[in-house]
């Protein structure tokens, strides 16, 4: 962008003294130095090409008009009130600084000391554009133009209308200067002198400044406690401009680590003694209060379910729902503290209530056998099934006497 | 690794298996054969297999302890599984589609009436438990049956009193307390001792009852509370503004009857003291307590340290007292306990300046006895450093130091207060515009069960608006679509207020192409007839010039509005036209070339007595010229010179020049010139 603005304050400027050259009707040797550097004004103008036919036009009409182009092109702050007046200034200028010849010397000193100030304004532009990429296109631009500057120097009568290299807003604030003095023209001229010699700075020069400007500046560090309070209704910006800090990611876990010894390890009030004995804690169970700070809790907090499986832990609580299994004794509540020998040992059932050998000892092994293998029924239900066995054959006890089947 | 080396092994094996299958051929069969080789092969794995413990590990085998798992145990991983679908509503709503809330209207009326419901079951089941007496589940449930509500013992007994007190009978447990006294019974100090419990508890009055139909109309008044009061808080209040401490009430009646009160109901007598706004009165009962030589409990001590800010009015004379009773819990090796530490937190809010200053040792003090915060420590935390509304100026960056404490860690929750912390903590990330904290508040919902501690509806609400605000204020407009798409509408459901931060997050990105979609949510999330959010939509629209693309989406949009100012409610008008909107509107119409729908807005201004700008004129008088419809022209400057617009004469100027005009036109032209010239 700047680069580009650059180019074309540059290729104005050169077409202006292009003007100049022709008006004046300048010697043939400067002609050549002309075409030096005309070929290379081309070749920075292939950018914009679109632009550039206009502004030839409006350059090569009068120098005035010049001037207030490269004005817009430089694009500063200058407002049209400062240019027309410009405007008006100018041909008071013009003819002042073709007469002069006189020399004085009052107040000279303090006003060149004024323009050494104000030389900080005529480079304003050229300050912002980043220096640290050496530029292909500028480069030549600027040594054609530093020869037509002392080209000028040489050839024309001293000060005769060379203020159109100068900042237009310059010249104006020179002839201004210079009327409040007793020999004015004496003044202007010597004034507009020094400002060319300004002007002549090899830009090379001004660079390095900048690189001095930047080199002295520093990165301002936030401290480590990052103070990122900030009043309620303000956005801060960092210095990369990136609107607002996000990317303070890794400074701040550093800061974070190095600050670990921060508040929450404190130093403590030392009221109890460290490791203080474990209270003889609700001996009654839970009493009212507690039972309140548990609703109060359950209360407080989101204690709806966010998918089915989480219904069911609520219903599982509730007891409403079969517990998942979560091993393979689930369900065995009842039997839980049955000893397997009981399940599986049944013969101590099998007592003197039933004959000690014969087809009904026989059928009654069997019995027990298969009841050792039901895992279905629990201990009291085998007994049930034994005991009705029992009751059985003894009701029966006439009828096997008879058959020679109870033995006992 | 083992299994490859298996397979390698296997390959082996058979190989050289052919080569034995070519010798062994004649005298065995193939059956048998396959057989042998199936032995060999695997005598070899298990070979193998026993080779490599050997040369590998010398060490023993630890037998790993029998683990025992909850009986939620696989539900839990099961549901840990479910993640989060944004496109979905709340599960409770999932039975229904029909009831699936758009608007936050609706969602608070379906999940109220879906409570109310099962209330009013309840409600009815243990009004008349004789009717659901048939027990169908095979192994009991009692939570499906009834409740039983009335007393069952009627002689007047020491069990008798335990049942009352059982259920919360505070009248009949004191009455069969006196006449247990008169006939002479002596009752034991325990049950004494929950009597007062239950008395102080309710501070004297018998309980509300629970799932009585009252109990859903304090649910609705909650529900049009202001969202910063919770649900149990406010009627928790309401309790107090009703009932306090009263002078010898039946609790200090009784305590005054027990020949040797102990610690229990000491500390009973002073929580209900504490707890209905007796504050004085139970530091003076304290005084009672070590007077007869006794040590308070943990409870009393909790209760006395909520109290102290009460009773002094400085802030140095309240720290003062808190350090007081925490050194005479010290002396009377009294453990501290969580509440403990989160009573004297809060507290400390309302200490000021000496709150800063004290409450990272209080902190400190409290870990050095192994007690680990809850979210309410650091919620109370967070309030004492920033307050409300006050300037945060000078702050270190507590809320930094509080996210690295707690970030990534699961809590249970222990206090009522755990579910202030993510509201807070995002209200400070919304003060201090502090995206990064917000994100990482936000991740620590994700984590485990804490988003359990985000509170009930209300609070989640206050928690997304505050996020989402945060995210349109702060975030890029791609992160925060992202967002909203994430979070609306299946966990918010934004005011209209926060649909226009979402509008000027729009603007500020440059991204007004989507204000089509936003104003189909802005539809769906019922705020169509928020007149300030419709016509901030309708600037926005017309502002600027857009591609023809976007200027289309518009218009579309625009006639859509259009619809909604028209349809009223039931013959209520929802919206009304103003001069701004229409304007808006019409502008919109003709950017996009809609010069017909354009024309049919315009009259709506003499329809509704609005008076149309001079631009829009203008503006509408360049669309007509481009599709060079003289006859319109002539209407719009009949219509400008019906308003009595000063501008009227230039326009009639324009189309003098502008337009092709019969002679017919032409009269009427300038007619209306004179017209307008004589009027003014």
């Amino acid at each position: 962008m700047y680069r580009r603005l650059l180019i074309n304050i540059n290729q104005v400027r050169n077409r202006l003294i292009h003007t100049h050259n022709t008006r004046l009707t300048l010697p043939s040797t400067k002609c050549k130095e002309r075409e030096s550097f005309a070929p290379v004004a081309s070749t920075s103008l292939s950018e914009d090409k679109g632009k550039t036919p206009e502004e030839t036009e409006v350059n090569a009409e009068v120098n005035t008009d010049g001037q207030r182009n490269t004005e817009m092109n430089e694009g500063t702050e200058i407002s049209n009130a400062t240019l027309t007046s410009q405007l008006e200034t100018e041909p008071v200028v013009k003819p002042e600084d073709r007469k002069q010849v006189e020399k004085t010397k009052s107040g000279k000193e303090s006003l060149l000391e004024l323009l050494g100030a104000m030389k900080v304004e005529v480079t304003t532009v050229r300050k912002i554009r980043p220096s640290k990429t050496p530029r292909m296109s500028e480069r030549p631009d600027q040594e054609p133009m530093e020869s037509t500057h002392s080209m000028f120097q040489r050839a024309t009568a001293e000060g005769s209308q060379q203020h159109g290299t100068l900042n237009p807003e310059l010249v104006a604030a020179v002839s201004a200067a210079a009327s409040t003095l007793p020999n004015r023209h004496q003044a202007e001229s010597e004034l507009l002198k020094q400002l060319r010699k300004h002007e002549a700075i090899p830009d090379t020069q001004r660079r390095a400044d900048i690189g001095h400007i930047i080199s002295d500046m520093k990165v301002g560090k936030r401290p480590n406690g990052r103070s990122n309070v900030r009043p309620t209704s303000q956005i801060r910006f960092d210095d990369d401009g990136k609107g607002y800090t996000q990317d303070r990611g890794i400074t701040s876990e550093l800061d974070g680590v190095r600050r670990r010894k921060s508040p929450f390890t404190s130093k403590r009030l030392n009221l109890f003694a460290a490791a203080a004995e474990q209270d003889a804690l609700s001996d009654l169970g839970p009493t009212l209060w507690d039972i309140d700070l548990a609703n109060q809790i359950v209360q407080a907090t989101n204690q709806m379910p966010r998918n089915g499986f989480e219904e069911m832990i609520q219903w599982t609580k509730e007891g409403r729902l079969w517990q998942y299994p979560i091993n393979n004794e689930a369900g065995l509540e009842e039997e839980a503290s049955v000893p397997f020998h009981e399940h599986v040992f049944l013969e101590k059932h099998l007592d003197e209530s039933f004959p000690q050998q014969g087809p009904v000892r026989h059928f009654m092994e069997l019995v027990i056998t298969g009841l050792a293998k039901n895992h279905h029924l629990t201990v009291q239900q085998k007994k049930e099934h034994i005991d009705w066995f029992r009751d059985y054959f003894r009701q029966k006890e006439d009828v096997l006497k008879e058959a020679e089947a109870y033995l006992n | 690794m083992a299994s490859s080396c298996s397979q390698a092994l296997r390959h082996h094996v058979c190989k050289s298996s052919r080569l034995l299958r070519v010798h062994l051929q004649k005298s065995w069969t193939n059956r048998s054969f396959e057989g042998a080789v199936c032995v060999s092969s695997s005598f070899a794995l298990n070979s193998a297999a026993d080779q490599q413990p050997a040369v590998s590990s010398p060490e023993e085998i630890v037998i790993p302890k029998k683990k025992t798992w909850s009986k939620e145990a696989v539900l839990q991983a099961l549901a840990s599984t479910v993640k989060r679908d944004p496109t979905a509503s709340d599960y409770r709503f999932q039975d229904d589609p029909y009831l699936t809330p758009k608007t936050s209207s609706e969602f608070k009326l379906f999940s109220l009436s879906q409570e109310s419901g099962r209330n009013a079951a309840k409600y009815f089941i243990n009004t008349y438990p004789k009717y659901f007496q048939k027990d169908y589940a095979q192994p009991h449930i009692p939570c499906l049956m009834p409740d039983t509500l009335e007393a069952q013992i009627e002689e007047v007994s020491e069990a008798a009193l335990i049942e009352r007190i059982g259920m919360r009978k505070v009248k009949a447990a004191v009455d069969l307390y006196d006449q247990l006294l008169q006939a002479g019974t002596s009752v034991s100090l325990d049950v004494t001792n929950q009597l007062l419990d239950l008395i102080c508890f309710y501070g004297d009055h018998d309980p509300a009852q629970e799932n009585v139909p009252e109990q859903r109309n304090e649910e609705t008044e909650d529900v049009q509370d202001e969202p910063q009061a919770k649900k149990g808080r406010a009627a928790k209040a309401s309790d107090l503004l009703k009932a306090t401490w009263k002078e010898k009430n039946n609790a200090e009646r009784i305590f005054a009857l027990l020949s040797e009160p102990n610690t229990h109901s000491y500390s009973a007598l002073i929580r209900g003291m504490v707890k209905y706004g007796a504050y004085s009165k139970a530091f003076s009962t304290y005084t009672d307590l070590l007077n007869s030589r006794l040590k308070a409990d943990v409870h009393t001590f909790n209760a006395l340290i909520t109290a102290a800010p009460e009773v002094k009015e400085k802030y140095n004379e309240k720290w003062e007292l808190i350090v007081d009773l925490l050194k005479q819990m010290a002396e009377q090796k009294v453990k501290p306990n969580l509440l403990t530490l989160n009573a004297v937190l809060k507290a400390l809010r309302r200490c000021g300046t000496v709150g800063k200053s004290q409450a990272f040792p209080v902190i400190s003090e409290m870990k050095a006895l192994s007690i680990d915060l809850s979210l309410a420590s650091y919620s109370h935390l967070l309030a004492i450093f920033y307050k409300p509304g006050a300037p945060i100026q000078g702050q270190t960056d507590i809320l930094q130091e509080v996210m690295n404490e707690v970030s990534g860690k699961s809590f249970t929750p222990q206090d009522p207060d755990d579910a202030q912390f993510f509201i807070t903590a995002m209200r400070i990330c919304l003060d201090t515009k502090d995206m990064e904290q917000a994100y990482r508040v936000h991740e620590l919902l994700g984590v485990g069960e804490n988003w359990r501690l985000l509170g009930n509806d209300f609070q989640q609400n206050i928690y997304y608006a505050r996020f989402f605000s945060l995210l349109c204020m702060m975030e890029n407009i791609d992160v925060m679509l992202k967002w909203y798409r994430d979070l609306v509408p299946s966990v918010y459901y934004p005011s209209s207020n926060v649909m226009r931060d979402l509008l000027q997050a729009l603007d500020t990105d440059n991204r007004l192409d989507l204000i089509p979609q936003i104003w189909k949510d802005i539809k769906q999330l019922g705020h169509a007839n928020r007149q300030n959010l419709v016509e901030e939509l309708l600037t926005l629209m017309a502002r600027e010039k857009h591609n023809q693309e976007v200027q289309e989406s518009f218009a579309e949009c625009a006639l859509d509005i259009k619809k909604i100012y028209d349809t009223g409610d039931r013959g209520k008008v929802l919206l009304n036209w103003t001069a701004g909107s229409l304007s808006d509107l019409i502008s919109v119409l003709l950017a996009a070339h809609r010069r017909q729908d354009a024309w049919d807005m315009l009259k709506l201004f003499k329809t509704h007595n609005r008076v149309p700008s001079e631009e829009l004129l203008n503006k509408f008088l360049m669309c007509v010229k481009e599709d060079g419809d003289v006859n319109q022209a002539v209407e719009l400057v009949q219509i400008s010179a019906g308003f009595c617009l000063p501008g009227t004469p230039k326009l009639i100027q324009r189309v003098q020049q502008e337009f092709e005009l019969t002679e017919q036109q032409r009269k009427m032209l300038s007619d209306l010139e004179i017209q307008s010239f004589n009027s003014e």
